[in-house]
């Protein structure tokens, strides 16, 4: 019972400082289960898959309920990232282990280059807009106009959006991950839309994502009940508390914190590669 | 031409959506809790290895009070909520006659029918 409890602790505590930090649960879960428990990254991306649907789920129904979610533009992407899903999911069991790891560490790398440059320029847009009206171009592509779009900002570049939204696909069934890293930067610095618009319709195409996914790891035996129930419970609860107190935290510090957790996390991935 | 000429969200779809995700990924949490606590009851070691996912034993393991019973329909209920939102929009849309819409809905539900069957083909 003593390693049940845990789980869901691990699990809380992910979920709790992924929604306070924006990584969502995948980032932290699949270190949490192969380096303290463990457990075969194959199975932790499972388990980790799982977590993404429990929060997208979550959270993607108030988004939705609230309008800030864009419901035809994430469908129209998540045809594509459940497209990479499926790629991933396939390609993940080709690949040994020790791939994964590598690709795993680099993941962390990249996450916390991200979050550094996110607290260097607090309250940064990552360059695209927040809110705001664009004006058509010439060779807009007026199906899109007319439907993806929102009433205060336009969508463009909708290929360059399919493509990231491919890999960001490949990337969450690889890896056990929502996919909002990729997914995010790509709707809002190159397609135009909105910083919040974009977080949410991420949160929203990480639901059928992950169980594109997920689906592929359950059928081949590799999502262990015992292991995924208290994480996922404690995610959910982690990840609940997160949101209702992410606006009295000052995450700066926490954010600096992290970023050293996530390189060390990243070293201890590498030296399971390589050992 | 600004993007005044874009089309009204589909408030009551993204209401009913919201709703359906809500209710399932809360169902989903509460079977997956039952489970949690007669796991810890039957003083189960997580990482001994479940068992494995076998939906004909779900019924049955849920009658005679069995952990894994109530783990994997919680497992299946929440896999099955994101799907059943493509469902709804697919309706949905259908019947607003969005068309393209209606055609982007079928073909996540296409990928996601080879999920399963490239799943199982390689099980």
């Amino acid at each position: 019972m003593l390693v049940g409890l845990w789980l869901i602790a691990g699990g809380t505590a992910a979920g709790f400082f992924g929604s306070l930090l924006g990584l969502g649960g995948g980032t932290l879960i699949v270190p949490l289960l192969t380096l303290v428990f463990d457990l075969p990254l194959l199975t932790a991306v499972g388990v980790s898959l799982v977590c993404v649907v429990v929060t997208s789920g979550a959270s993607a129904g108030v988004f939705l309920e609230r309008h800030v979610a864009n419901l035809r533009l994430g469908m129209t992407l998540e045809l594509f990232t459940a497209t990479g899903a499926l790629v991933g999911g396939l390609v993940a069991f080709l690949l040994p282990e020790q791939a994964l790891e590598i690709l795993f560490s680099g993941l962390l790398i990249y996450t916390s280059i991200t979050m550094a440059r996110r607290g260097r320029a607090a309250g940064d847009t990552h360059g695209g807009p927040e809110e705001e009206t664009l004006v058509a171009e010439p060779g807009d592509d007026q199906f899109f106009d007319a439907n993806l779009s929102g009433p205060t900002y336009r969508v463009r570049n909708i290929p360059f959006g399919a493509a990231g939204s491919v890999g960001a696909g490949v990337v969450s069934a690889l890896l056990g991950i929502g996919g909002g890293i990729v997914k995010v930067p790509v709707m809002n610095i190159v397609m135009g839309v909105p910083l919040r618009v974009a977080t949410a319709t991420s949160n929203l195409m990480m639901g059928i994502t992950a169980s594109a996914g997920a689906i592929i790891y359950l059928s081949r035996g590799l999502i262990d009940p015992y292991v995924t129930s208290p994480t996922a419970l404690g995610v959910f609860v982690g990840a609940s508390i997160g949101s209702r107190v992410a606006h009295r935290i000052d995450v700066r510090i926490l954010r600096g914190l992290f970023i050293v957790i996530l390189l060390y996390t990243a070293f201890q991935m590498l030296l399971r590669a390589f050992t | 031409m600004t993007a005044g000429s874009h089309r009204a969200p589909p408030a009551d779809l993204d209401r009913l959506i919201g709703r359906l995700l809500t209710i399932g990924t809360y169902a989903s949490i509460l079977l997956i809790a039952i489970g949690t606590v007669l796991m810890f009851a039957s003083r189960i070691d997580p990482l001994a290895g479940g068992p494995p996912f076998e939906p004909g034993l779900i019924v049955d393991d849920i009658a005679h009070g069995r952990p894994a019973g109530f783990i994997w329909l919680g497992l299946l209920v929440l896999l099955a909520t994101p799907i059943a939102r493509v469902i709804v929009s697919f309706f949905g849309y259908s019947a607003r006659g969005e068309r393209t819409m209606a055609i982007v809905s079928v073909l996540i539900l296409v990928v996601i029918a080879a999920s399963i069957a490239l799943g199982n083909a390689g099980a």
